[in-house]
């Protein structure tokens, strides 16, 4: 927990930097069809062990750089206003426990962002691909190296200029060979992450 | 062996090729009235001496039937479009003054309605399946963003005669998830901006001799009043009193 700890420091010593730096101007993003989106986000992932047969507590950080594109003009015109993104992202996981290990995956991902506040906008996504690990093998629950990763969660971005913005938010996690080799009991865990977004 | 394997990597850089160039660049926009279809544009001639100034009266725009703040970036390129016929001798745009312009002036009064359509809906479900397929349709699933304009002019002359021009342009911009661009959309609506405005000021020059200074005389009773009023507010397509019957035959 002591690098997710300077992690989180980091960022909101970012945030605070930037923000006292920056003019009081309103800050009204304008994403439009064709926007793109990168950003980098940090997490640590914490597991759930849903049944008796699930053992492990695997958690470590997680790095994840990924690419958005706006798809659509914003929808609706209540609170669920919002804009859909398409885009992939990597997945690196450093398991620390129960064995130092690594997982890397690569998913698309879709990203439904709601833009009721100018500044403020939470946005729920889901996201899925291949996932290589060389933790599988060495635990009960998974038994290939090459898996699938399904995550699914949200988030909010605080819009620091029209272009940058920060991110937190928090993504349940399953990983799973999708019955490939046996057993495949799957893993399951927690990731909540911060990060930041630069759009153009 | 050596040459079968030649073969598949020659197979393999025509295909990433092909993906690149065609599934990452693929981009295009049609319009209609295409520009380039545009037969016979139309031209008059008119004497320096016979050409009256052009003043802004009143500018409206809407989009999707939602009223809008009047732009100035349209304003300013609907009054480009009439300065380039050279028809008036001068143009005064919206509050600008016009104390020295002498008795014959022209009044202009121009609503520019947009209509936008992003296929939200659509462009969501191709996106999901785009995504699902790891982003290997996405050379094959095009997506697409409808814009059209109809600019409406209503000219009135100095001895109180009006006359309205009316022209419409739509076009839509075909892409692929990679060529995606924030510029495309202002392209798409740059070009059948033009195309709107071009018809228009061809409507506008065919009347040419309407709006010379020896088309009319000045009204022997100079108009002193204006009716002052408040304009009516545009109806909600879902309010009851904007229905009208809509027949395929003509009103008798």
């Amino acid at each position: 927990m002591p690098f997710l700890a300077r992690i989180l420091t980091t960022l909101a010593l970012m945030l605070l930097m930037t923000t006292t730096a920056l003019h009081a101007a309103e800050i009204s993003p304008k994403i439009t069809v064709g926007t793109q989106e990168v950003g980098l986000s940090v997490g640590y992932m914490l597991p759930h062990r849903l049944t008796e047969d699930h053992t492990t507590k695997q958690q470590g950080p997680a790095f994840m750089p990924y690419w958005m594109m706006t798809l659509t003009d914003p929808i609706g015109n209540s609170w669920y206003r919002g804009q859909i993104s398409l885009g992939a992202e990597m997945v690196y996981i450093q398991f620390q426990e129960p064995i130092l290990t690594h997982g890397v995956g690569f998913a698309p991902k879709i990203k439904y962002t709601f833009v009721a506040l100018d500044r403020i906008r939470s946005y729920a996504e889901f996201a899925g691909g291949p996932f290589w690990t060389d933790l599988a093998g060495k635990i009960p629950e998974e038994s290939s190296e090459f898996n699938f990763v399904l995550m699914a969660g949200f988030g909010a971005s605080y819009f620091l200029t029209d272009q940058v913005a920060l991110n937190v938010g928090y993504r349940f996690q399953h990983v799973s060979n999708a019955g490939t080799s046996y057993p495949n009991i799957g893993l399951n865990a927690s990731l909540p992450y911060g990060g930041f977004s630069f759009y153009f | 062996m050596t040459r079968h394997l030649f073969h598949r990597t020659i197979l393999g850089l025509v295909v990433l090729t092909t993906t690149t160039t065609v599934g990452c660049s693929t981009r295009w926009i049609d319009v209609t009235p295409s520009p380039a279809n545009r037969e016979h544009p139309a031209t008059q001639s008119i004497l320096n001496d016979e050409r009256v100034p052009l003043v802004m009266d009143g500018f409206r725009m809407t989009q999707n039937g939602a009223p809008q703040n009047p732009s100035t970036e349209v304003e300013h390129r609907i009054l480009n479009t009439m300065q380039e016929t050279r028809l008036f001798s001068t143009l005064i745009p919206l509050g600008g003054n016009v104390a020295s312009l002498g008795d014959k002036v022209v009044t202009a009064r121009i609503s520019f309605d947009e209509t936008i359509d992003s296929h939200s809906g659509k462009t969501a479900w191709k996106g999901f399946v785009i995504g699902a397929s790891m982003f290997l349709l996405s050379p094959v699933i095009d997506l697409d963003y409808d814009y059209a304009a109809e600019a409406n002019l209503e000219l009135g002359r100095w001895d109180g005669q009006i006359k309205r021009y009316t022209a419409r342009s739509a076009g839509t911009v075909h892409y692929t998830v990679f060529a995606a661009t924030p510029t495309m959309v202002g392209e798409l609506k740059g070009r059948v901006t033009e195309a709107c405005l071009t018809d228009l000021m061809d409507q506008l020059i065919r009347d040419t001799n309407f709006y010379t200074a020896s088309s009319a005389p000045l009204p022997d009773s100079p108009i002193v009043s204006v009716a002052v009023k408040a304009r009516k507010p545009l109806l909600s397509p879902t309010s009851p009193a904007s229905a009208v019957p809509v027949s395929t035959t003509p009103t008798p």
